[in-house]
């Protein structure tokens, strides 16, 4: 047996390129769909982050219209977004784990991930670049050809231009192998139902077969977009906690020329030597304006008592909080020197802070959404800690007993919904209309609720007759405003429909009805990688539940208007129909010449009977 | 000694029937005329309905009535119909034709009023006899399956073609149907001081060979096994015209009990009808205590024959005198004989011995 063992870090890239059927891009049909849908996504979150109705120009063309599929295919995506800076152009789309969407806040993709999945699909199956233009001005506008070093995670760019342009906006294309004649259907519904969802944006698709698919706008407002929150306890691992931990529990800065610069730039001193009490009163007087790294080197000077001078030369060793000693390396005299801190001082205080990090209270209030000072200490009370303890102290052991408490503590409020961006209830009601041009049509928007410290909020829409054509009932599933396409058998919003009992609600057959049904969340419960149906949380069941009954009611009233409707009209032809060979019956039985004047009865508007 | 019938008697129902409808259609013109929907009374003929009534001693229908309404668009269509029925019988009966429950049937077709099946005409015709009281033959619907009459009879025809023309019902040995001609026509006399009503066409005949009616002054009448409602308004019509005795023989069993109890007190399922029964008309055998008392073959009772015995034993009219008797015998001896029983003693020891002897106990049921 060997002894030596070589092990070698691979990059992102390379993670990703051999494990590409995780992320969508397992044959062609499948990769480009979900190449499309990537793009798109991107483009529509782009806008909406911009406060832009988008403008999204998808279109797919045959590189060689003669051959057989599978074949390469060309795949561009325009938008008129905000664009990206010309310098982030590479980094965004030519390195794998590049994204901006890591804040909490309800988006369509997670992390930008997947429009560089597609990218190195394409280059692995054509060997072809990606083509990006950017324009963040609307004057100029960067034009690269790119392609992706798998090994090192970087892009090599190919060329790069500048152009002259009017609008701002972003356009990816890039080459790549497909099966539109499999993969056809899927991305026409997709952008029908993107469409149906997106009321507020034009989204056009011209397909490799010439077809041209439009979708025009119907409103000109956004629905409000969704503001980045802290976390909710009930939402949090072990693992997040530690990641808190560290972004709080600060580092002890390095006392080099840069941080001494800083340190004088921030007090006013630039080149100016002063003492060191000159130097402290100084801070004293700014103290509210500094900036937490030079309050901690001015803290460490109070101790020290040097000024920039001698403080160059040192570096700090420890410091020990409990034992009230801060131990320095004097680079001068070559050796190890510990002062004495007065623990009364105030920047004692600073110093104790920065090494343990914050009270539980602190941390609770300032790290956490909607957790005030009361029910933190509850919360401290329930999960047997004490309010004042110092999390940066905490052991992994309390860590855990931290995490459980916050999950399981019931007196929590509820999530905050505002990072949460529903369509609203008059956008959806206009899309409907528009794709649909029904009868009847019946929107809600039930309150926020939440599963397992996930606010979600659920939107329905419910519509009938018109140009609903009556092959039986219809569901669109949409989750964060992208379309559930597949896998919809064990989808909650399907179980909760078919659980239903239609006929209560005077709908039989095969009704013309479609139902649409919306889940926003942070976090869809998703069932399966593939992210196509929804899992039964029974929260989230039961709001669905809740926005069904409300709809179904109104549609049961509307159909039996309807129902009422449809039977005075009946009702009026068959007295049209009988009421004359009545009239000529009982005259020759009466021995009259002339028929009865029941002309009347069948003219007038007939009575509705009330039913019994 | 002939008898003087009451004159023209068929002649006063029919017109009796042709006022009632032209009042019915009267009502509804009228209500037509003002914009009312007019609207029926149908006398309920749900099984709740059905009551035994013991002073006529017949079934007959309770006080419970179906509106049907022109209003009522479920109701709508059958209320047409109706009326059609109501116009096509005035029709039928003022033009002296014939028809019969198909005939009907067919014949709405030529108006817009159409009926999905022969069941539902029949049910509509059914509905018109319970508004007039009458049976559909007083309004000229008459049964297919026809039953014989023979005997000193004369009978004054009112069919067009034949008004005024006369006919002496023991002109032809074989009998003469029962039909529309016979039923609508005037008795005008009759020498018979009894009415024979028999079971079986075969004993029909050999009563006519035996000049059975002659020997006992008898008018016979073949029932057919259940008389045909023509069969019975005949019946009654002879006992009631001409005060004339019934009595009725049968097989010995107890559908042959029965047979003569439909014809005394009818059936439940033309209890909307007073005109088929004759309460007088008496049932002289077979018995079940014949049986044993003239030693006749028998063949043993089915599993559905003893069950039949027991319900009507729970029919209210089955709860005295002979009716009640004989039954218990046949579910005691559990054994039946037909007609043809007598046979085993030659061909005529039915009329030469049995029938005598029946006649005399008649007179004194």
């Amino acid at each position: 047996m060997s002894s030596k063992e070589s092990f070698t870090q691979i990059s992102p890239s390379e993670f990703f390129y051999r494990n590409r059927d995780l992320a969508g891009f397992s044959n062609p049909t499948r990769s480009l769909y979900t190449a499309v849908r990537e793009f798109v996504e991107n483009s529509l979150d782009a806008c909406d982050h911009g406060g832009i109705l988008a403008d999204v120009h998808m279109s797919i063309k045959a590189v060689d219209a003669e051959k057989p599929d599978p074949k390469q295919y060309i795949l561009t995506v325009r938008d008129n977004g905000p664009g990206i800076e010309s310098n982030h152009v590479p980094l965004a789309f030519g390195t794998v784990l590049y994204g901006s969407k890591f804040g909490l806040k309800q988006a369509r993709g997670m992390f930008g991930l997947g429009a560089t999945m597609a990218i190195l699909y394409g280059q692995i199956t054509t060997n072809k670049p990606v083509i990006v233009k950017s324009s963040t001005d609307g004057k100029t506008q960067d034009e690269y050809e790119m392609l992706l070093d798998i090994q090192k995670n970087k892009p090599v760019i190919l060329k790069h231009e500048t152009k002259e342009v009017s609008k701002t906006g972003l356009s990816v294309s890039i080459c790549l192998e497909g099966d539109y004649a499999k993969a056809g259907s899927k991305i026409r519904d997709y952008v029908y139902q993107t469409s149906l969802i997106t009321p507020y944006a034009t989204i056009t698709f011209d397909d490799p077969k010439g077809e041209k698919y439009r979708y025009t706008k119907v409103i000109r407002t956004m629905p409000p977009s969704p503001t980045v929150i802290r976390p909710h306890p009930h939402g949090i691992d072990v693992e997040t906690i530690r990641r808190m931990l560290l972004d709080t529990h600060y580092q002890i800065p390095t006392v080099d020329d840069n941080m001494i610069s800083k340190v004088r730039k921030e007090l006013g001193l630039s080149n100016k030597n002063l003492s060191h009490s000159e130097i402290m009163n100084k801070a004293q007087k700014k103290w509210k304006t500094l900036t937490r790294p030079v309050r901690i080197v001015m803290a460490l000077m109070s101790f020290l008592k040097m000024d920039f001078e001698k403080l160059s030369k040192t570096t700090i060793e420890e410091i020990d909080v409990g034992n009230k000693k801060l131990t320095y390396w004097d680079f001068g005299e070559s050796q190890s020197i510990s002062v004495d801190m007065d623990p009364e001082s105030f920047y004692y205080k600073q110093l104790a802070n920065t090494v343990q990090g914050e009270t539980l209270t602190s941390f609770l209030t300032k790290r956490f959404q909607r957790v005030g000072p009361t029910t933190a200490l509850k919360f401290a009370e329930y999960a047997k800690f004490k309010p004042e303890q110092r999390i940066g102290t905490m052991t992994n052991q309390e860590l855990v007993k931290l995490t459980d408490g916050l999950q399981s503590f019931d007196d929590f409020m509820a999530p905050d919904p505002s990072c949460l961006a529903p369509l609203g209830e008059s956008p959806l009601k206009k899309g409907m209309e528009r794709f649909f041009e029904p009868d009847f049509l019946e929107v809600v928007q039930r309150g926020a609720s939440a599963y397992s410290g996930f606010p979600f909020v659920i939107e329905m829409g419910i519509a009938y007759g018109g140009k609903i054509s009556s092959h039986g009932m219809k569901v669109y599933r949409f989750a964060n405003r992208i379309p559930l396409l597949y896998d919809e058998g064990s989808d909650v919003v399907l179980k909760v429909v078919n659980d239903t009992d239609w006929s209560r609600y005077k709908i039989k057959g095969e009704p013309p009805l479609v139902i649409v049904s919306h889940i926003c969340s942070t976090r869809v419960p998703y069932k399966t990688v593939g992210k196509e149906n929804v899992a039964d949380r029974p929260e989230i069941e039961r709001e669905l539940k809740l926005a069904l009954l409300s709809l179904s009611r109104k549609l049961s009233s509307f159909m039996s208007k309807r129902g009422q409707a449809e039977a005075a009209i009946k009702r009026k032809n068959l007295y049209s129909k009988y009421i004359p060979l009545i009239a000529q019956f009982c005259t020759e039985l009466a021995g009259k010449k002339k028929e009865p004047n029941y002309k009347k009865m069948i003219t007038e508007e007939p009575i509705v009977e009330e039913e019994t | 000694m002939k008898k003087k019938p009451k004159k023209k008697a068929a002649e006063d129902k029919q017109n009796t029937l042709t006022e009632l409808l032209k009042k019915h259609g009267a009502q509804i013109y009228d209500d037509l005329d003002k914009g009312n929907f007019p609207k029926f009374s149908i006398p309920s003929r749900s099984v709740s309905n059905i009551v035994y009534d013991k002073k006529i001693r017949q079934y007959i229908l309770g006080t419970n009535t179906a509106v049907r309404s022109s209003r009522n668009t479920s109701q709508l269509r059958a209320f047409t119909q109706l009326m059609w029925l109501a116009f096509f019988a005035n029709r039928l009966t003022g033009q002296k034709k014939s028809s019969t429950l198909r005939d009907v049937y067919y014949s709405s077709q030529a108006f817009e009023v159409d009926f999905e099946d022969q069941s539902e005409s029949d049910n509509i015709i059914v509905d018109l006899e319970a508004v007039l009281s009458s049976p559909r033959e007083s309004f000229h619907v008459f049964p297919e399956e026809r039953s014989s009459v023979f005997g000193d009879l004369t009978i004054e025809y009112t069919v067009p073609g034949y008004e005024g023309k006369k006919t002496n019902l023991s002109d032809h040995p074989d009998g003469y149907a029962i039909g529309p001609s016979l039923t609508s026509s005037e008795f005008t006399g009759t020498s018979a001081e009894v009415v024979i009503a028999i079971e079986k066409g075969g004993l029909f005949t050999r009563f006519v060979e035996e000049q059975v009616d002659k020997k006992f002054k008898a008018i016979i009448v073949d029932t057919g096994g259940q008389a045909p409602r023509s069969t019975r308004t005949l019946l009654k019509r002879l006992h009631d015209e001409l005060s004339l005795p019934v009595v009725i023989l049968t097989d010995g069993d107890v559908y042959g009990e029965h047979i003569a109890m439909v014809i005394k007190s009818g059936s439940a399922n033309a209890a909307h009808l007073r005109e088929l029964t004759v309460p007088d008309a008496k049932w002289v055998g077979v018995w079940a205590t014949d049986i044993e008392k003239y030693k006749l073959p028998t063949i043993p009772m089915t599993e559905s024959d003893i069950k039949r015995c027991h319900d009507l034993l729970k029919d209210p009219r089955y709860q005295e005198g002979i009716w009640k008797k004989e039954l218990e015998v046949f579910i005691k001896i559990k054994r039946k004989a037909e007609l043809e029983a007598f046979s085993k003693y030659g061909l005529t020891n039915i009329t030469d011995k049995y029938l005598p002897q029946k006649l005399e106990i008649a007179k004194s049921l």
